[in-house]
């Protein structure tokens, strides 16, 4: 296939893809995305314990539990069990200042990962639900009133929540703002047609008997929420979200930083993905399996061979801009005669994608907040972000091909 | 086992189709648009020329001030050569159609060529021609860099006149000049003062060859003539 016929394939499945999570929003548009808490009856709320995995995270872990300690929801049926995974700096002195409130347990045990801390949690308590809060995120006091009432279906084994930028300060953290957006409308659409496989970190729920059921949390390539969740679904249980519960999380601030957090998660799923490669393509788990698994495994594709191909483009034409200035002494001008316009295909293409992206960015922000108004910082993302995410796929690709690893900082 | 809604997929599916073929449909639309406001600049031009060399038959020497200084090239010709350059670079564009206006381009210059040497022959002005062949075949390493030269020169002297040939388009006016002037097939060529030089030429190289270019009137400056 030319070099042109591969750019269209790619362009054809991407837009295709885009389209076809519209087209499930529009048709599921009676899936009410509320931001009013009905009515629960206390009585009937289900036990919960929230672990929080903490490893050196002194300067934020305390804000964390002070937003765990104002959630609504009846003290007796609540427990926060914040495990110190044996960090070096002060954060289980930050911890121990909690000690007295009747709802904490306090934990410490050598360093392992997080998903050792989440299973040390499961072992210690016989609430039904079990969840998970980072120790960089904040909750909103209604958040788990949203949640534990979606596991009144029995059928749902899991509950993500809607996860927000928490305080976006740098440009970086700005455009990452806008990528939660879309995050937002990813997890929530990907819900309704029953392909989540990511139960991330910041407040995701389980049934605590699912869980142990499973064999509890594995180290999964440093990425033990896509791992739970592909192993959820392998095993036909259903991942609910609840948009209505809200959680703040930290981001990266810095490109170093972002670049090594995405490595991480782009190459766990990589490599999940290739543990649990039989569902991929396979109509036997719906939607997951026909489209979402492979979707998101081609636009890992799509998004190096796209950049890599602008790349060169740019510096061909670089190139002949320099050949051109050095052979006929003429330097570039604005030219704004209308017949030399890009028209092409390609470029209507990227355009009508580019619309579509945006279109998804304001329904993330609908269901996220109530206004469809995406976040300022939506143009310089269309414009710039683009071209940061090849850098971490290509480094993720090369990784997960060297099965090298990956570190969480 | 789970489900998939097909009718989901059969929608999104024939939505991107739409899409495409909207996109298709749009750039073809434009591209259409672009080649006949080439074919209607080159009616324009072709009734320029036939309109000049009916004035030359008719008022012979008398007109020489007017012919020169109604030369259409420069003002008419280049351009559309340039945006059939642009045009050979959109993949798009229907390959059949822009040989036929790239054919017809190459009569108007050959036309006005022809007529300008009859101008210079008969009015005594001193020959500021260039004619260049070229090849995008992918046999002609030097070809980019040569029309970027002649480029510079062109804009630096609005006066010269560049001629520039597809040397592998079939057009009989065309190949017949090149067996006139004997050109081999080995472009980058050009054709200065009859005599023919064959690979890269810089602007400095082709300064040296064609000296009169030093009394053309540059894009800046004023009067200067380029009679004898």
């Amino acid at each position: 296939m030319s070099m042109t016929g591969v750019t269209y394939a790619f362009l054809f499945i991407s837009l295709y893809f885009e389209v076809f999570l519209l087209v499930a929003f529009l048709e599921r548009r009676f899936v009410r995305v509320s931001r009013q808490r009905t009515p629960v009856d206390e009585a009937t709320l289900p036990t919960v314990a929230v672990v929080v995995p903490c490893f050196n995270e002194e300067i934020t872990v305390a804000g964390t539990v002070r937003s765990l300690l104002a959630l609504r929801y009846p003290e007796e049926k609540i427990e926060f069990i914040l495990v110190d995974d044996g960090s070096t700096d002060g954060t289980l002195s930050t911890l121990e200042q909690f000690r007295n409130d009747s709802r904490v347990r306090i934990f410490t045990k050598e360093n392992g990962g997080k998903h050792t801390a989440m299973n040390l949690g499961l072992e210690n308590t016989n609430a039904e639900l079990i969840g998970c809060l980072d120790a960089d995120s904040v909750v909103e006091p209604d958040a788990l009133l949203h949640i534990a009432p979606v596991f009144e279906n029995r059928l749902i084994s899991a509950v993500t929540p809607c996860i927000f930028v928490k305080e976006p300060e740098t440009i970086l953290q700005h455009l990452q703002n806008v990528e939660y957006r879309l995050s937002i409308f990813n997890r929530f659409i990907l819900a309704v047609i029953g392909s989540v496989f990511i139960t991330p970190g910041p407040f995701s729920f389980f049934r605590a008997k699912v869980v142990r059921e499973l064999g509890g949390w594995r180290f999964a390539h440093s990425t033990e929420d896509m791992e739970m969740a592909l192993r959820m679904q392998h095993e036909g249980h259903l991942i609910a979200n609840a948009p209505s519960a809200i959680v703040h999380t930290s981001t990266p601030r810095t490109l170093p930083a972002l670049f090594r957090q995405r490595v991480r998660w782009t190459y766990g799923w990589l490599r999940n993905a290739v543990d649990y490669r039989h569902m991929v393509g396979n109509r036997k788990y719906g939607n997951l399996g026909l489209l979402v698994l492979p979707s998101a495994l081609i636009s890992i594709a799509a998004g190096i061979y796209f950049f890599s191909r602008i790349a060169f483009s740019s510096l061909i034409s670089l190139r002949d801009e320099i050949i051109r200035i050095q052979f006929s002494g003429l330097y570039p001008h604005a030219s704004f005669d209308l017949f030399y316009f890009n028209t092409s295909t390609m470029l209507f293409l990227v355009l009508v994608s580019v619309g579509l992206i945006l279109a998804l960015i304001s329904a993330g922000s609908f269901i996220g907040t109530g206004s469809r108004r995406p976040p300022l910082s939506t143009p310089l993302f269309l414009l710039f972000y683009s071209f940061l995410v090849p850098l971490w796929l290509g480094a993720a690709v090369v990784r997960a091909v060297f099965k090298t690893g990956v570190s969480w900082r | 086992m789970r489900t998939a809604r097909w009718s989901s997929y059969v929608v999104a599916l024939l939505i991107t189709a739409a899409i495409f073929a909207t996109a298709l449909y749009a750039s073809d639309y434009f591209n259409n648009r672009r080649i006949a406001e080439i074919q209607a600049t080159q009616s324009s031009i072709s009734i320029d020329i036939l309109s000049l060399e009916t004035q030359f038959d008719l008022l012979a020497e008398h007109s020489c001030q007017d012919i020169s200084e109604n030369s259409v090239l420069s003002s008419e010709i280049q351009p559309v050569g340039q945006r059939l350059a642009y045009l050979e670079t959109q993949s798009n564009v229907d390959q059949a159609q822009l040989t036929e206006l790239k054919r017809y381009y190459s009569l108007l210059e050959i036309k006005d060529y022809l007529l300008m040497r009859q101008v210079t022959a008969k009015c005594g002005l001193k020959p500021v021609f260039i004619l260049y062949f070229y090849s995008n075949k992918g046999d002609c390493k030097d070809c980019e860099e040569q029309g970027y030269a002649l480029t510079g020169l062109s804009e630096t002297y609005p006066q010269l006149r560049v001629y520039s040939f597809d040397y592998n388009l079939d057009l009989s006016a065309l190949q017949t000049l090149i067996d006139i002037h004997d050109v081999k097939n080995q472009p980058p060529a050009l054709i200065i003062n009859g005599k023919t030089y064959y690979g890269l030429h810089t602007m400095a190289d082709i300064k040296k060859i064609l000296p009169q270019l030093a009394t053309l009137k540059t894009a800046t400056s004023t009067a200067t003539t380029t009679k004898k």
